[in-house]
């Protein structure tokens, strides 16, 4: 891991606009939360829903987009990624040093909210916010690892990214049973339904073992790590006109 | 042209053929008219190259998609009504409409700021507000046609289906106007809030979470604060967000049945609330447009 | 010391062939890629600094393969020809960053001598972003020296420039190139590769039209006959002359003197003496007249 290559991104990623738009969702996330509990008068069944539909449905594949393109794809569309990689630096080493960074800003900017919300919200002595941790910590770290791959492969990557975040774990994954055993969500689901196991006010349930979730996780995590580290090494910055 | 030979006292400039042009010249209007075609077609990617095409029309074929499957259900059921109204289908599949609004506004937009070419424009008959209008008329067009597509299959589909053919046409032309308001809305959001980056990435990434955080919200709102207030307040919510605001409008206004029954005005005070708030939406997105560009001289 | 090397290489895109069957060496000094728009420059330099891979052929430097291999850019140094960099920063930290990700042990003070070297230390603490064209591309050479590598490749780097900063650049360039450094730039402004570059690669349509020292290359266009301009104390009497001797080709009389067409040089640079001393005909000034880059280059475009 590059140091360098790691503060040019935490720059990149927390400079001025994106780092708005980043700390607005978060709090609009707090604002659902607190009109939920109005609404519902902290009934955690409500919480759960809300969460699983608006926080973890909308609000966390969103995030994770800004982030895990925000730290490669503006260089990659304006050209001066050409700086990093015109340097002695293994491109599994940029790779790297970018992802840990985005990984850490995106588990700050995920999980702190989602809890709080959940507390906000209406929960049962913590549990259900220390479930919706761990799945938006396993999520979050899924969702940034493939846009980041997206980001490298594609010029528009906000755009595939979305398609797949909304229309293939959300809209799909309601009609296509098949779906949802290859759905991040699912798998990011499932340590929170052991959690929450005996809690049947709560309505949540995942479609895949904890087993087969985490190996599901660490398998596309590997996968797009190297698919990233690959088209890096062949990019085709455009060197002279 | 060659200059002027050294050593003379008057300079002399030499005929080599060139010529002015004395010819008719087309006015404004037809620099506007070009301008508009020329953004709807961009939206497209016809006239660009290939790969410009590969997003728009794989969008379109997604977007076509239901509704293909709404007329063989119709053709093979034998119903005598399709399962999703004309005027329904964009508002319950919008979030194709969102990606592709997302995806062409700052396609129309950005790249003239990012390039530094709006001057080029301007020394030419049109006027700044000529652009901002033909941008936004020609990405409301483009909108259209993207709606209108996959309600024109559903008509020619019903008509196959030998299904009413006075309801059919009335349900189809009510299903364009719906289409149309709601073109012209999506555009004006998306072309505002895409002329103030000069990112195209960036553009696209803040359109999409505006949209699509104001769909999640509208809806969470309207059903807490219908819940716990009124039917009345809850309906207000619908001001929120676009889609909702047209659900609500076309459901008073044409009689068609809502596809959020929620959020349609209970009484005239509600549809007049949502008329101007419509045209304000649009007024108020132009108006920042103009603000806009009349910054945008030099380079 | 640094050789980069091209062996028969070629890149096509699809049915494109932009660059056809090149081979060329090029060695410490000052050597400049010419060649119309379109004629594959910009793909070769992409092939030589690692990132565009030969559909065939093979690139190395020093022996080593240029693609896939980043420990190479420890030694080559890149103008590159992105428009924005890393916008929010000011000059020094931008090349201090560039420094550090070389690896470089002391890089503030390598990127103070290296803004020093392209003559921007006035504006070293001030944001990129608010840089002119011509300043950013002095920072950009700032980045490609910082490390002292033995290779530059440049492109169009006096794109932008004004005259005092492109007559800098010039000097900078030809120092470098005599220090025994490797210097590649590509151009299309003939003057500027006159003037410094002391072998040329000419690149027309893909295809390499001719290597080596431009007058070098002149004397072979052996179906263009060489002009002379020619002033003498009697110019008709010593037109008559040469159009008698028979080896030149064609004489015409210009108000300042003669003007001569010779294909066959050798023969007549033997006899323009002879002529001179047998007529009593004093020589003030013999000038070849073609000898020009311009002239080289218009001639290998245009066959």
């Amino acid at each position: 891991m590059n140091t360098v290559v790691m503060r040019l991104a935490a720059q990149a990623l927390l400079g001025r606009r994106r780092i708005w738009l980043l700390i607005g969702l978060a709090g609009l996330l707090l604002a659902v939360a607190a009109l939920t509990r109005w609404g519902s008068g902290g009934n955690p069944a409500t919480t759960a829903t809300m969460m699983m539909n608006f926080g973890l449905g909308i609000l966390l594949p969103i995030m994770c987009l800004l982030i895990g393109t925000g730290v490669i794809a503006p260089e990659i569309e304006d050209g001066s990624v050409v700086y990093l990689l015109a340097k002695p630096l293994r491109r599994s080493t940029i790779a790297l040093s970018k992802l840990v960074v985005a990984h850490l800003i995106a588990l700050i900017f995920t999980v702190v909210p989602v809890v709080l919300a959940t507390l906000i919200a209406g929960d049962v002595g913590g549990e259900l916010a220390r479930a919706f941790a761990v799945t938006t910590a396993l999520a979050s770290v899924t969702y940034v690892s493939v846009f980041f791959a997206i980001a490298v492969l594609s010029s528009n990557p906000t755009i595939i990214g979305l398609l797949y975040a909304v229309l293939w774990e959300g809209s799909l994954a309601g009609y296509v049973p098949g779906v949802r055993t290859l759905s991040v969500r699912q798998w990011a689901l499932a340590p929170a339904e052991a959690m929450l196991g005996g809690n049947a006010v709560v309505n949540v349930h995942s479609d895949v073992s904890i087993a087969v979730g985490i190996i599901l996780i660490v398998a596309v995590v590997l996968a797009s790590f190297a698919v990233a580290v690959r088209r890096l090494a062949r990019l085709n910055v455009r060197v002279a006109d | 042209m060659s200059a002027p030979a050294p050593n003379t006292p008057n300079g002399v400039i030499h005929d080599i053929g060139f010529r002015h042009y004395d010819g008719p010249r087309l006015g404004r209007g037809w620099a506007f008219r070009s301008l508009l075609w020329e953004t709807v077609r961009g939206a497209y990617g016809l006239g660009r190259p290939a790969k410009s095409r590969i997003m728009p029309w794989l969008l379109l074929s997604f977007f076509m998609v239901p509704a293909l499957v709404i007329v063989i259900v119709a053709i093979v059921t034998g119903d005598d009504a399709l399962a999703v109204s004309y005027t329904q289908y964009p508002l319950t599949v919008s979030l194709l409409v969102t990606l592709f609004a997302a995806g062409r506004a700052p396609y129309a937009v950005s790249r003239d700021l990012r390039n530094g070419v709006i001057p080029l424009y301007l020394s030419r008959p049109i006027t700044r507000r000529d652009y901002v209008l033909a941008k936004f008329a020609g990405l409301s067009i483009a909108i259209f046609i993207f709606i209108a597509a996959p309600i024109t299959l559903m008509m020619v589909g019903a008509l196959l289906a030998k299904l009413s053919v006075a309801d059919t046409v009335l349900g189809w032309l009510g299903g364009l106007l719906m289409g149309a308001l709601l073109a012209a809305l999506i555009a004006a959001i998306t072309v505002t809030i895409a002329a103030f980056t000069k990112r195209r990435g960036l553009g696209v990434a803040a359109i999409l979470t505006v949209l699509l955080i104001a769909t999640g919200m509208a809806a969470i709102i309207v059903d807490t604060v219908g819940f716990h207030v009124s039917h009345t307040a809850g309906s207000y919510g619908a001001l929120l967000e676009p889609y909702m605001l047209i659900d609500g409008i076309g459901a008073s206004l044409l009689g068609v049945e809502a596809v959020n029954a929620s959020v349609e005005p209970t009484n005239a005070l509600g549809i007049t609330v949502f008329i101007a708030w419509y045209f304000a939406v649009i007024g108020g997105a132009l108006a920042l447009l103009f603000a806009r560009y009349k910054k945008v001289g030099g380079v | 010391m640094s050789t980069l090397e091209l062996t028969s290489v070629s890149r096509w895109f699809g049915n494109v062939v932009a660059v056809n069957d090149v081979t060329m060496t090029i060695g410490p000094g000052v050597t400049g890629l010419l060649g119309p728009n379109g004629a594959g420059k910009s793909t070769l330099l992409a092939m030589m600094s690692g990132f565009l891979a030969p559909s065939s052929g093979t690139v190395t430097l020093d022996g080593k393969a240029v693609w896939r291999n980043p420990s190479i850019y420890r030694s080559i140094g890149l103008v590159p020809e992105a428009e924005a960099m890393f916008d929010a920063m000011t000059a020094r930290d931008f090349v201090e960053a560039n420094a550090r990700l070389h690896g470089l042990p002391h890089a503030r003070e390598a990127a103070r001598a290296a803004i020093e070297e392209v003559d921007m230390t006035f504006a070293i603490d001030r944001r990129v972003s608010t840089f002119s064209k011509g300043m950013k591309q002095r920072i950009k050479m700032a980045t490609a020296l910082v490390h002292s590598p033995s290779v530059l490749l440049l492109d169009e780097p006096f794109n932008g420039m004004d005259p005092r900063q492109r007559m800098h650049l010039l000097d900078l360039l030809q120092r470098l190139g005599d220090e025994g450094r490797t210097v590649l730039f590509s151009s299309h402004i003939l003057e500027e590769v006159e003037d410094i570059a002391g072998t040329i690669e000419v690149v027309v349509a893909g295809r390499q039209a001719a290597s080596g020292d431009f007058r070098s290359i002149r004397r072979l266009m052996t179906e263009r006959p060489h002009q002379y301009a020619i002033a003498s104390s009697d110019n008709r009497a010593l037109a008559a002359a040469i159009v008698a001797d028979g080896t030149a080709d064609a004489v015409s009389l210009t108000a300042d003197g003669l003007v001569v067409h010779a294909s066959n040089f050798g023969a007549f640079v033997h006899a323009l003496p002879r002529l001179a001393i047998a007529k009593d005909i004093e020589l003030l000034d013999v000038t070849p007249a073609d000898e020009s880059l311009e002239s080289v280059f218009t001639y290998l475009v245009s066959r």
